[in-house]
């Protein structure tokens, strides 16, 4: 994770736009927590400049 | 300059130790790679592009695993650069060379060639001759990270557009040694297009460089369409280096940090 991080970074992407959390099947607190915890922080990220591109060209 | 590399191979197969020396020979003006067994074919010995960077060069290594295939019981002495020899010490490594059937016959690189290669060690262990050069700092790197985020995404994206997917990059690379590709996996890269998903596809090749790129930058030459696969493998083996503590083909012993699982 540490590797691709730097890389995705290097190549121009948000490198918080990839995580790795490990969290057991019985810990629902902190499964919901973690999930919520991405989608807030991607949503401040905005939309994947990869995806909005290719938008823009279909 | 190669009058000592002459008389070390001459040494060697007189005294019987090699079967032959794969080096470089010039014919006619041009450079081709030829494995000397007979001490009278070394008048046409050649360095190829030893003082400059050009594109005269060869992946000898990859030509010394086909040649061990077929004579698994001879020994062969090969003519090294620092970034052969960092190669040849992951390939002993990865079990792809015998270390006891491979004598080096080492040249370092002038600082004008070691320059251009931004080389981390521009000459082998096992110099017989030429300099022993200083390292040299990466501005190829330390250019595009000065680069904002989305600038970076930019030019990345420019480059990789003019990728015809020829797979020259990974032919040609002395360490690319497996024998399926996960460049050639339909469920994984697409057929059919060009240029290839971007920028997964040379994503995907720079993770495969991890701990086996040795920065020779043969993939960066053969490109045909200049792409600077050289300064993004850099990183690869920066990240590595600065992460990881790794530092690729510098000891036959340590493993890469990829390739451990530790049991506790």
């Amino acid at each position: 994770m540490t590797f691709l991080k730097k890389l995705l970074e290097f190549s121009g992407l948000h490198p918080e736009r990839v995580r790795t959390r490990w969290v057991s099947s019985a810990e629902a607190v902190e499964f919901v927590h973690e999930i919520s915890g991405f989608v807030e922080e991607i949503k401040k990220l905005g939309p994947n400049p990869l995806r909005a591109k290719a938008k823009e060209a279909a | 300059m190669s009058a000592k590399i002459k008389e070390a191979v001459r040494a060697l197969l007189a005294g019987g130790k090699i079967k032959g020396f794969l080096g470089l020979r010039e014919e006619n003006g041009n450079v081709m790679p030829h494995l000397f067994c007979d001490p009278k074919e070394l008048e046409a010995l050649s360095l190829g592009d030893w003082k400059k960077a050009g594109d005269t060069r060869y992946p000898l290594n990859q030509l010394m695993i086909r040649l061990t295939l077929q004579y698994p019981e001879e020994t062969f002495a090969v003519l090294i650069r620092g970034c052969d020899e960092r190669g040849l010490k992951e390939l002993f490594k990865w079990k792809q060379l015998a270390e006891d059937k491979v004598v080096l016959i080492g040249i370092g690189c002038p600082d004008e060639l070691a320059k251009a290669c931004e080389c981390e060690k521009p000459f082998p262990d096992s110099v017989i001759d030429g300099p022993q050069g200083a390292k040299a700092d990466s501005e190829k790197v330390a250019r595009i990270e000065a680069m904002a985020l989305d600038a970076r995404l930019q030019y990345w994206k420019a480059e990789f557009d003019r990728c015809v997917k020829c797979f020259g990059c990974r032919n040609i690379c002395p360490m690319c040694f497996c024998n399926e590709c996960s460049l050639e996996e339909n469920q994984l890269v697409g057929t059919g297009e060009v240029p290839p998903a971007n920028p997964t596809f040379h994503l995907a090749r720079a993770i495969h460089m991890v701990g086996r790129c040795i920065d020779c930058g043969l993939c960066e030459e053969a490109c045909p369409a200049d792409i600077p696969l050289r300064t993004l493998y850099k990183k690869v083996t920066e990240i590595i280096n600065k992460e990881f503590g790794y530092k690729t083909g510098f000891s036959v012993d340590e493993k890469s940090p990829f390739n451990i699982i530790e049991v506790k």
